[in-house]
């Protein structure tokens, strides 16, 4: 089978893909004649670089612009501004061809594994698609590839399972058909959206696993999307956490978890809770509670929440990512100078 | 005495299959002041059983017996014996319920106070509506709401909001037993946080027995004193949240616990349950759990075990339970 060959643009830099200043803003509503007056600001001048083989945590709660990040990777959104380089290589040299390269070489697992799959498409069809979309290889060969992902996928045996539709499978099942769909062009790097948030504790921790098995053999980077900061300590070397559309602090997995400094980070931990009976937890020190990015004063995102906040975080804009500790970086006046 | 036992509660849903056995025997007790938390994955039937206990079932359901011993102080009924019309009277205002996604079981087009005020109304039909709007501001403050807030529409609220409002709702017939169904699973940490803290401290100071159902582990932890484990229709292991987390028997209470990533601790390498919970149309023979059991025997794949008192106040349904350090078994 014709197996995908680099071509000649592929210059190879130390990061799969650097994000610089990306923005995604969306019209909140219309004036008349249509002119847009209010913006949401759900991904606001975003900077971070994933590492060859690493797998990047992008954490935060829900609306806080990580699944516009992601979308905006993937090429499913046009970003507003900024600038997205794969593997050394800018996003917008990739639109000659609608983007059908880019997509070899990112792929997207989403959310919920009811809704990602056509129901009336069964799971070889589902899987092959992106075959007869690129034109790769004839009728005998698709099968095969199907077969050899459906078994790294734990869908085994391949035959058992290669003629079903979505409805006869588990959720779990289901995850697993939309992580083969996700490797059958073998990407080099994923996005990954809460793939296991729709799923049971049982099954979820298979699902992780395998994640973390094809991330070894195919050697490839994840942008892990989730809400669940439990999960990012096992699946991500790195855990960036967003809010309101900026990242307020970036750092390695443990570092993170041990030594937070951000203020909305720190009542995040606060806040998450454990599975331990005896854990006696304390109270987040967080204020109000969180509103929409909808034109946003030029000001901290977190000053309304803030419990160390200072006039200068009202009368400045937005602090700016500095590292504070090797490697470990963060978004706030009070912390970093 | 305890305010709620439950006894050998068993519900069968028919479909065009077959019958969903999705409660099949369950039992348990539940004092003043405690609270209880059920946790399972989604389809084990963590669900029905609330709503068998409630007698809020869909048409498909059927009730096979079994017995709802209901004791507010004032003498034992078995609720599943009494008519629908005497039923109502301990809806509400015995047991209440917190159900899943509650934010959206708020009427839209009504006042939030005054949906409150019409299911006090109905329940203590000899109050005024000043006595009752009275009884909701003070419920308002008792679930951390501005009672000026009474006269606003669903919609002014933020989802954080609209789950105090639900729980200001399920104790505004001051019941003595709250079923709290997923309460805080659509929301963010930091809210959950809040009112699950909340929901503690009103038990507390009104002395409720609380029933938690989720299938999330660490939300179960923070709020139950004690915790059924519940799989494929069965409660499998029933004990105090301690004995649980830190000294569980069955082995697919050990996978759960083990499986469950946190933040804290150390980071430990996560444990996988193979396979997949059963479908309840055909479940497995012997112990549900078998297939998928480490510890299986031939026995457990023949018989089902009995829910047995192995130690005062711990419950299991095992043939083969995971060893304790010192023990021969």
């Amino acid at each position: 089978m014709s197996e995908y060959v680099p071509d000649e643009r592929t210059v190879k830099s130390e990061y799969i893909l650097e994000v610089k200043n990306l923005k995604k803003y969306f019209p909140a509503d219309r004036g008349l004649f249509g002119r847009v007056k209010h913006f949401v600001h759900a991904v606001d001048d975003v900077t971070f670089e994933i590492k060859h083989g690493e797998s990047l945590g992008l954490v935060g709660e829900s609306g806080c612009g990580k699944t516009t990040t992601g979308k905006v990777i993937v090429a499913l959104e046009v970003p507003t501004d900024g600038e997205i380089i794969l593997d050394g290589i800018g996003i917008e040299e990739y639109a000659v061809d609608g983007f059908k390269e880019y997509h070899r070489k990112v792929q997207m697992i989403f959310q919920d594994p009811y809704e990602s799959l056509n129901p009336r498409m069964t799971v070889f069809d589902i899987i092959a698609e992106p075959l007869n979309i690129h034109g790769i290889g004839n009728l005998k060969e698709r099968e095969e590839k199907v077969a050899e992902l459906l078994q790294e996928v734990g869908l085994t045996p391949p035959s058992s399972f290669m003629w079903r539709y979505p409805h006869e499978l588990s959720g779990g099942q289901r995850q697993r058909v939309a992580i083969a769909r996700a490797l059958v062009l073998n990407p080099t790097f994923v996005v990954a959206d809460e793939p296991t948030s729709m799923l049971d504790v049982s099954v979820r921790t298979g699902v992780m696993e395998l994640m973390m098995k094809l991330r070894e053999i195919h050697n490839m980077s994840y942008l892990y999307i989730t809400h669940d900061l439990a999960v990012a300590r096992y699946m991500c070397e790195r855990i960036a956490v967003m809010y309101l559309g900026k990242i307020v602090e970036l750092a390695e997995t443990e570092e993170l978890l041990k030594n937070p400094i951000h203020p909305y980070t720190k009542a995040l931990l606060t806040a998450v809770p454990v599975p331990d009976p005896e854990y006696k937890k304390g109270e987040p020190d967080i204020m109000g509670s969180v509103s929409k990015p909808v034109d946003p004063p030029p000001r901290c995102r977190f000053y309304d929440r803030c419990p160390i906040r200072t006039e200068r975080c009202a009368k400045e804009d937005h602090p700016p990512l500095k590292e504070v500790a090797p490697d470990h970086f963060v978004s706030c006046y009070e912390v970093s100078e | 005495m305890p305010v709620l036992s439950v006894r050998d509660l068993v519900m069968h849903y028919k479909t065009k299959m077959g019958y969903v056995k999705a409660v099949d025997g369950i039992s348990f007790d539940l004092n003043a002041g405690e609270s209880l938390g059920i946790v399972g994955e989604s389809g084990c039937g963590k669900t029905s059983v609330s709503m068998t206990i409630l007698r809020l079932l869909p048409d498909n359901a059927e009730f096979r017996g079994g017995h709802v011993y209901f004791n507010d102080g004032s003498g034992e009924v078995d609720l599943v014996t009494l008519p629908e019309d005497e039923m109502r009277k301990y809806r509400w205002k015995g047991i209440s319920m917190i159900f899943q996604a509650a934010m959206n079981s708020l009427n839209p087009v009504y006042r939030v106070g005054d949906q409150i005020v019409e299911a006090i109304l109905n329940h203590y039909p000899d109050t005024t509506i000043d006595e009752a709007r009275k009884k909701v501001a003070e419920l308002f403050e008792l679930v951390g709401l501005d009672p000026k807030r009474m006269d606003q529409y669903p919609h002014q609220y933020s989802g954080g909001m609209k789950q105090r409002a639900v729980i200001a709702l399920a104790l505004s017939c001051d019941p003595k037993v709250i079923i709290a169904d997923e309460p805080t699973t659509a929301l963010d940490v930091i809210v959950q946080d809040k009112i699950l803290k909340e929901m503690k401290k009103i038990q507390k100071k009104l002395n409720m027995a609380m029933i938690y159902i989720s299938h999330d582990i660490a939300v179960i932890a923070e709020v139950s004193d004690k915790i059924a484990v519940m799989y494929a229709g069965k409660f499998v292991e029933l004990a105090d949240s301690i004995t649980i987390f830190k000294r569980p028997r069955h082995p697919y209470t050990f996978g759960l616990m083990s499986s469950f990533p946190s933040i804290t601790g150390e980071k430990k390498k996560l444990f996988t349950i193979p396979g997949e919970p059963p479908n309840l149309l055909n479940p497995p023979k012997g112990c549900r759990f078998a297939p998928r059991c480490f510890n299986a025997t031939e026995k457990c794949r023949r018989e089902d075990p009995p829910f047995l008192e192995i130690e005062p106040d711990h419950y299991l349904a095992c043939w083969n339970p995971v060893k304790r350090e010192g023990e021969e078994k």
